[in-house]
C-alpha cells in the first residue's frame, strides 16, 4: 500500500532523534535499527507525537530514549502487554514495541505467543543477538546448544534455540518479517510494511552484539534472501520454514486475518473481581 | 537510472545517507570519549552535508521523484559512500577511521564511474562524469590524509580496563 506523500515531507530523520546519544557498543546492530526504524517513520510521514515506542529492558530496551516518540521503558518482558493495552486504549496512535531475544522470547515468551494470537495492530521488533548483552554474556533463548562463551554454561546451554518465526506463526501472528542489521534499508522497509499491516506484525532483526558475541560478525555473509516474496498461505510459511537456516531475510508471511477489535464492553470491571476475595 | 532527476535524486541521497550515518558514528565514538576519531566522522559528515548543498542546488527547479529508502538502485544494500555501521571500535584509531571513509569515497567515485561509462543517457552520463572527478579529488584528499596515520600495532584493541566485561 502506497502512502500519500506531501509534496516536501514535513518529517526528517532529525525529526526522530532525540539528544540523547547512544550508550551502546560502537558497531553494535542495534544502531541499524534504531535507524531504519526512523527511516521507516520518516517515509510514512507520521507525526512523532502520534507513534509510541514500548520496550521492556535490555540493550536493545534503552531504544524509546533515543527518540522523540512517545516512549515506555517497561518491565523486563513486559514491552508486548503495555504497548497492547495502549494500542486498545488509544487506536489513533501507531504503537511499536521493541527489545532483545532474551526480553521477548524468553522473559516475555508468554506475552510473545498471546500477542501473536491476539493479533492487535502494533509492530514487535526484536533485535535477536542471542545473547543476554546488558547482564554481560549470558545465554539465551536463541542461542546455539553448543555456545561456549560463558562460564554459567561452559558447555553450552545445552538446549535446542527457540525459533521465534515458527513460535510466532503457531501462535498466530499474521505478519512475519526477517532482516540483517547490516542491511538497514531492508529492515526499514519491513518495519514500513509491518506498520501498514492491519494486526500484530512481528519483525525479527538479526543485530549482533560485537562485545559478546564477537564471531556473529560473520552473519553478514551468512544471511540471504530466503523469502523473496510473502505468503498469505499459513501451510506454504510453515514448508518455508522447515527449510529455514536462521538465516534466511525478508517477509515471510502476511496473513489476511483484520486485527484484533474488542466485541463489547466487559460487564465488570476488574477492581469489582478482586472485591470477592476476603483476607 | 534514465533521467537527470532521477540522477539528482540519487546524489542528493547518497550524500544525506552518508552525512547522517558520519553523524551516527561520531555520536557513538563521542560516548566512549574517543575524541580524535568523533573529530574525524564530523568532519567527513561536514563533507557530506556540503556535497549534498551542491547536489540539492544542481536540483533547484527540477522536480525529483521520491523513492522510498529501499528503492534506490545502489550497487549494494546501502548507498555507495554510507560506513557500515559495524565497522566502527571504541578504540578505533584515525588509521581505521580514514580508512572507513576513504572506502566510502572509492565507493562513491566507482557508481558514478560506471554511469559515465555505461548509462544511455548523455547528460547523466556528463553529469556522472563530473560527480566522478570530484569523488576522485576526495579519495586523493583522503590517501594524503591516511599517509600521515599509520596501521596501528596488531594489539590497538586490547584493553586490560574495558568498560564491558565478560563475566
Amino acid at each position: 500500500m502506497d502512502v500519500p506523500l506531501e509534496e516536501t515531507p514535513v518529517y526528517k530523520v532529525k525529526s526522530y532523534k532525540s539528544d540523547l546519544k547512544p550508550i551502546w557498543c560502537p558497531g553494535c546492530g542495534d544502531f541499524s535499527v534504531l535507524s531504519a526504524i526512523m527511516r521507516a517513520l520518516t517515509e510514512l510521514q507520521l507525526p512523532p507525537h502520534q507513534v509510541s515506542l514500548v520496550s521492556g529492558i535490555g540493550c536493545s530496551s534503552r531504544l524509546p530514549a533515543y527518540s522523540t516518540l512517545y516512549g515506555f521503558h517497561s518491565v523486563h518482558g513486559r514491552a508486548l502487554p503495555v504497548a497492547s493495552g495502549l494500542k486498545l486504549s488509544r487506536p489513533d496512535l501507531t504503537v511499536l514495541a521493541v527489545g532483545g531475544d532474551g526480553d521477548g522470547f524468553s522473559i516475555g515468551g508468554n506475552h510473545f505467543i498471546h500477542a501473536c494470537r491476539r493479533n492487535v495492530d502494533m509492530t514487535y521488533i526484536v533485535m535477536d543477538n542471542s545473547v543476554y548483552g546488558m547482564t554481560k554474556g549470558q545465554a539465551s533463548p536463541t542461542t546455539d546448544p553448543e555456545w561456549p562463551g560463558s562460564k554459567l554454561t561452559p558447555d553450552g546451554p545445552g538446549v535446542a534455540a527457540f525459533k521465534p518465526l515458527e513460535m510466532a506463526l503457531s501462535a498466530g501472528a499474521t505478519f512475519i518479517a526477517r532482516a540483517f542489521s547490516g542491511d538497514p534499508l531492508e529492515v526499514a522497509r519491513q518495519i514500513c510494511e509491518g506498520i501498514q499491516h492491519p494486526g500484530f506484525s512481528f519483525v525479527h532483526v538479526l543485530s549482533p552484539c560485537v562485545t559478546y558475541r564477537p564471531e556473529q560478525k560473520t552473519w553478514r555473509e551468512r544471511v540471504h534472501e530466503g523469502f523473496p516474496e510473502p505468503t498469505d498461505d499459513r501451510r506454504e510459511a510453515f514448508l518455508r520454514l522447515l527449510d529455514d537456516d536462521a538465516f534466511s531475510t525478508g517477509i515471510l508471511y502476511k496473513g489476511r486475518t483484520g486485527a484484533f477489535q474488542p466485541h463489547a464492553e466487559a460487564t465488570t470491571r476488574a477492581v469489582a473481581l478482586g472485591d470477592q476475595f476476603v483476607i | 537510472m534514465e533521467t537527470v532527476e532521477e540522477f539528482l535524486a540519487h546524489a542528493v541521497a547518497l550524500e544525506e545517507d552518508s552525512a547522517v550515518r558520519f553523524d551516527d558514528m561520531a555520536d557513538a565514538l563521542e560516548v566512549h570519549q574517543n575524541d580524535e576519531v568523533t573529530g574525524l566522522f564530523r568532519r567527513m559528515a561536514h563533507f557530506s552535508r556540503l556535497h549534498l548543498a551542491e547536489a540539492q542546488k544542481m536540483a533547484e527547479g527540477l522536480d525529483l521523484p521520491h523513492f522510498k529508502p529501499w528503492e534506490y538502485k545502489w550497487p549494494d544494500a546501502e548507498a555507495p559512500e554510507t560506513p557500515e555501521m559495524d565497522a566502527t571500535h571504541y578504540l578505533m584509531t584515525p588509521h581505521h577511521a580514514l580508512t572507513l571513509a576513504l572506502d566510502s569515497e572509492k565507493r562513491g567515485h566507482a557508481f558514478y564511474a560506471d554511469l559515465a561509462a555505461n548509462n544511455g543517457n548523455d547528460r547523466i552520463r556528463e553529469l556522472a562524469m563530473e560527480f566522478a572527478e570530484e569523488e576522485a579529488e576526495h579519495v586523493a584528499l583522503l590517501e594524503t590524509m591516511l599517509a600521515k596515520y599509520p596501521l596501528p600495532p596488531g594489539d590497538w584493541d586490547e584493553d586490560m580496563d574495558p568498560p564491558v566485561a565478560v563475566d
